[in-house]
C-alpha cells in the first residue's frame, strides 16, 4: 500500500507540481489550501507525511504544526516545514514547534525527494533513484 | 490782635494826641511865633487822622504805615513845640524822653509804668518851681498827661512793630529748626570762612555716634578719616570758590574711629547777617551695600551669559545690538564693538532689512516669546532662534533676548536616522518581498524541472503557461517596489495624493506579513493633495500600518484606513481591532527608542519619525487606544490652499 502524503500550500502551482512528482514515484497524494483544510483531512484519514508551508491565510503553517505534534494521534507524523521564510529564527522556531525538516523556497525536485524519503526512512539507493 | 481793635486804638490815641497838641498850642498863653502856621499845623494834624479813619484796617497792621506815621506825628508835635514858646525846652527833653523810652521798651506795661513815673515826676519838679500855681498853670498841668498820652502811643505803635516783626522770625526760625532737627539727612553748619562746626542736627549724633557739643566748634577737617583729610581740603577750597558742591567719595569717621561713607552735598547760606556752609550727608553703607550685591549679582550673570555656549544676542526694539556674549564673538570671529549698535539682521545676516520669520520680530510686536528654525545661506548652517521679551515696570518693552542654536549637525544626525529607519523598514520590507518572490520562483524551477520530463507536448504546454505565470507575478512584484523605491528616494516637495501613498504602502506592508488574515476596510475620501516629500509620507503610513499588522495577532483581524477633508485639514485614520497600548505607555510611544518589541525586533524609532515628519509639515498626530479593543492613529495635515 502506498504511503499517504499531505501537502499544505496556498500557493497552487506549488502544490501542483509537488503532486505531479510525488504521484510519479508512486505515493498517493492529498493537497490542502490552507490551515484549516489541511487540519480538516489530517482528521479524516491517516497520512504518513506531512509537507507544510508556513505563511498562509486563515491557519498558518506554526498553527498546524502545533496542533498536529500536540495531538497522540498525529504526533508521530514526520512534518516537512517547506517555506519562503528563510531566516535562522525561523527555522529554530519551526524545529522547537516539533517540524522534522526544514526546507526553505525555492527548492529543486532532488532537494524535496531527499527531504521526503530521509522523512519516509526510505533507503538511500531508493534516494538515489 | 484783630485789625479792627488796632486802628480803633491808634484812632483813639491820636484823637487825644491831637487834641491835647491843638490846646497847648492854641492856650498855651506863650508868646505864638507864627498863629497862622499854628492853625495850619493844627488843621493839618486834624486831618490827618480824620483821612486815617478812610484807610482800610488791614493796613493798620502794615509796617510801611507804621514808620510814616510815627515820623509825621513826631514831625508835627515837634514843630507844635517849636511855634509855642510856653513848651520850653524842658518839654522838648521830656518828649524825647518819652520817644527814647517807648522806643526802647519791649514790654508795654512797663512802659505805662515809666510813663506813669515820668508824668509824675514832672509834675512834682513843676510844683517844685512853683510853676503850678501861677496863673498860667493850666497849660503846664495839662503837661502832666500829655506826657501820659504820648508814652501810650509812641509805646503802643513800637510795641505792635516789635511784636508783629518778632512774630514773623519765631516762626521761621522754628520752621527752620524742626526741619534741621528731623531731617532724615545729617546737617552741619560750618561757619563761613573758618569751617569750624556752628550746628549739627541729630542725624549726624547718630550716624557719627558724637554728642552734639563735642562736635561745636571743631573744624570740619577734623570729621574726615585720617587719609582722606587732604582730599577734603582739596574738596573744600573748591567748595569755598564756587559757594556750594558735591562729592560722594568721602568718608566721615565715627567716634569709635570707624569710617562712615557718605554723600555730601554742601551749600554756603545766609542766616540773618552771618554766613553759613550748609552741609547735608546721607549715610551711603546700606547703598553701597546694595550696590556691592547688584554689582555681585551683576557679575554672576555675565558669567553666565557668556558661559553659555549658544549665541545669545540682547536686542533694542529697533534692532540694534544692545549686547551680545561670547559665544556670538567667537562664531562671527569679530570684536564687541563692530556689533554694538548695529542692526542685528545687518551685523548677523548681512541684509538691508529684519529677516523674513525672525522670531524677534514676532516679540517685538507682540511681546511674546518666539521661536523659528532660520537657514542661512551664507554658511550653511540651520539656525533655531528663540526670542523672549524683557519688559519694563511698566510692561513696555525694553529689549528682546535672541538665543540662536546652531541645529545644523543635530539636524544632519535627525536626517540620518530617519534614513536608517527607512534602511531599516527596507530591510524588512526585503524579507517580505522576497518571501513573495520565492513563492513564484519555486513554482517556475518546479514546473520548469516538470516540463523537461515531461513528453505530452499538451501537457507541456499547461506547464510553460503555469512558468510564465509565475513570472509575470515576479514581474508585478518587481514592479511596484520599484515605485515605491523611488517614491522613497524622492527628496524634493511635491502634490501627495494621500490615497494613493496609503494604497501604496498598505501593498508594501502586506508583503511582508503575507499570510495573517487581516481584513482591511478602506474609506477613502476623494482629499485634496498635499505639498510634502512623498518617500516621507510613505514612511508615515508604512510605519503605522506596519504597527496595526503587528498589533494584530491571530484570527478576526481589521485594518481600517480612512481618509476625509475637514475644513482645512485632511485628515488620515489608520485603526486596528488589536492587542492596544498600555494606558501607561501612551505618553511615552513618540519618544525615541521607547519600545516594547524584543531586541531586535524593532529600534523603537518608528514612531518617533512618524511624529517628527507630522510636525514637519506642520500636522497633529494623536492616538487613542483601549487594550484588546485596539489602537487608532489620527493624522491630520493642513492644507494650504494659496501655495502652488
Amino acid at each position: 500500500m502506498s504511503k499517504k502524503i499531505l501537502i499544505v500550500d496556498d500557493e497552487e502551482v506549488i502544490r501542483k507540481f509537488i503532486k505531479i512528482h510525488l504521484v510519479k514515484l508512486g505515493y498517493e497524494v492529498t493537497e490542502a489550501a490552507d490551515g484549516e483544510q489541511a487540519m480538516e483531512q489530517l482528521g479524516k484519514d491517516d497520512f504518513d507525511l506531512l509537507i507544510c508551508d508556513i505563511l498562509m491565510p486563515k491557519k498558518d503553517g506554526w498553527e498546524v504544526i502545533r496542533e498536529v505534534k500536540s495531538n497522540p494521534r498525529t504526533k508521530a507524523i514526520p512534518v516537512i516545514v517547506l517555506t519562503a521564510k528563510n531566516e535562522d529564527s525561523d527555522m529554530f522556531k519551526g524545529y522547537n514547534l516539533g517540524a522534522n525538516y526544514y526546507m526553505t523556497k525555492p527548492f529543486t525536485k532532488a532537494q524535496l525527494i531527499y527531504g521526503l524519503k530521509l522523512m519516509l526512512g526510505e533507503t538511500s539507493e531508493e534516494i538515489r533513484a | 490782635m484783630e485789625h479792627q481793635d488796632k486802628k480803633r486804638i491808634i484812632l483813639t490815641l491820636r484823637w487825644t494826641a491831637i487834641i491835647v497838641t491843638s490846646y497847648l498850642i492854641l492856650f498855651g498863653k506863650g508868646r505864638v511865633i507864627d498863629l497862622y502856621s499854628s492853625y495850619v499845623l493844627i488843621i493839618v494834624y486834624l486831618l490827618s487822622n480824620v483821612l486815617l479813619t478812610f484807610f482800610p484796617k488791614t493796613w493798620f497792621s502794615n509796617l510801611k504805615l507804621f514808620y510814616p506815621l510815627v515820623l509825621f506825628d513826631t514831625g508835627i508835635v515837634s514843630f507844635g513845640m517849636y511855634l509855642s514858646e510856653k513848651m520850653a525846652t524842658d518839654f522838648y527833653i521830656v518828649f524825647f524822653l518819652i520817644i527814647i523810652f517807648a522806643s526802647v521798651s519791649r514790654n508795654f506795661k512797663l512802659l505805662m509804668v515809666i510813663g506813669g513815673i515820668t508824668a509824675l515826676l514832672y509834675g512834682v519838679l513843676l510844683y517844685t518851681w512853683g510853676l503850678l500855681t501861677k496863673e498860667e498853670s493850666g497849660s503846664y498841668t495839662l503837661r502832666i498827661p500829655f506826657i501820659f498820652i504820648m508814652t501810650a502811643f509812641y509805646g503802643y505803635i513800637v510795641q505792635t512793630l516789635t511784636k508783629e516783626k518778632r512774630k514773623e522770625l519765631t516762626i521761621s526760625e522754628d520752621k527752620y529748626r524742626n526741619l534741621f532737627e528731623n531731617a532724615n539727612d545729617g546737617i552741619i553748619l560750618l561757619r563761613d570762612p573758618q569751617l569750624q562746626v556752628a550746628d549739627v542736627n541729630r542725624e549726624v549724633e547718630k550716624a557719627i555716634h558724637y554728642k552734639k557739643v563735642e562736635l561745636l566748634q571743631k573744624e570740619i577737617f577734623d570729621l574726615f578719616i585720617p587719609e582722606e583729610v587732604e582730599k577734603a581740603r582739596d574738596f573744600f577750597k573748591e567748595v569755598v570758590e564756587k559757594g556750594e558742591g558735591r562729592v560722594d567719595y568721602l568718608s566721615l569717621t565715627k567716634k569709635d574711629g570707624f569710617p562712615l561713607e557718605v554723600d555730601f552735598s554742601i551749600k554756603r547760606i545766609d542766616l540773618g547777617d552771618e554766613s553759613f556752609y550748609q552741609m547735608i550727608f546721607r549715610d551711603l553703607t546700606e547703598q553701597r551695600k546694595l550696590e556691592k550685591k547688584i554689582r555681585q549679582s551683576k557679575r554672576n550673570l555675565e558669567a553666565i551669559f557668556d558661559g553659555i555656549r549658544d549665541q545669545l544676542s540682547i536686542q533694542a526694539p529697533d534692532y540694534r545690538i544692545l549686547r551680545v556674549n561670547r559665544a556670538v564673538i567667537e562664531h562671527y570671529q569679530t570684536v564687541f564693538e563692530k556689533l554694538i549698535d548695529r542692526k542685528c539682521y545687518e551685523a548677523y545676516f548681512l541684509r538691508s532689512e529684519p529677516c523674513e520669520g525672525c522670531p524677534v520680530s514676532v516679540t517685538i510686536e507682540t511681546k511674546q516669546p518666539a521661536s523659528s528654525t532660520m537657514k542661512r545661506s551664507e554658511d550653511n548652517t540651520t539656525l533655531q532662534v528663540f526670542s523672549y521679551p524683557i519688559l519694563g515696570e511698566k510692561g513696555k518693552l525694553l529689549s528682546a533676548i535672541e538665543y540662536t542654536k546652531d541645529i545644523t549637525e543635530q539636524q544632519r544626525l535627525q536626517e540620518q536616522l530617519i534614513q536608517s529607519e527607512k534602511l531599516a523598514g527596507i530591510g524588512i520590507l526585503a524579507s517580505g518581498v522576497a518571501h513573495e518572490i520565492n513563492n513564484p520562483l519555486s513554482g517556475i524551477i518546479g514546473m520548469a524541472e516538470i516540463a523537461l520530463e515531461e513528453e505530452d507536448l499538451a501537457k507541456k504546454e499547461t506547464y510553460l503557461k503555469d512558468i510564465l505565470n509565475c513570472a509575470q507575478r515576479i514581474s508585478g512584484i518587481v514592479t511596484g517596489l520599484r515605485s515605491y523605491s523611488r517614491a522613497a528616494k524622492k527628496e524634493e516637495l511635491s502634490l501627495v495624493d494621500l490615497n494613493g501613498v496609503l494604497e501604496e504602502s498598505l501593498k508594501m506592508v502586506q508583503l511582508a506579513v503575507k499570510g495573517s488574515s487581516v481584513e482591511v476596510i478602506k474609506e477613502f475620501q476623494s482629499i485634496e493633495k498635499i505639498r510634502a516629500n512623498m518617500g516621507e509620507i510613505q514612511q508615515v503610513f508604512t510605519n503605522l500600518i506596519t504597527n496595526a499588522f503587528q498589533a494584530i495577532d491571530g484570527k478576526g483581524g481589521k485594518l481600517g484606513l480612512s481618509t476625509r477633508l475637514i475644513e482645512d485639514w485632511v485628515e488620515v485614520k489608520v485603526s486596528d481591532n488589536g492587542k492596544g497600548i498600555p494606558h501607561k505607555y501612551l505618553n511615552h510611544i513618540f519618544d525615541p527608542f521607547f519600545t516594547t518589541k524584543n531586541p531586535g525586533e524593532g529600534t523603537g524609532l518608528g514612531l518617533n519619525i512618524v511624529y517628527r515628519i507630522v510636525t514637519k509639515y506642520e500636522g497633529t498626530i494623536d492616538v487613542e487606544s483601549r487594550e484588546q479593543i485596539g489602537t487608532t492613529f489620527t493624522i491630520k495635515f493642513p492644507i494650504r490652499r494659496t501655495e502652488t
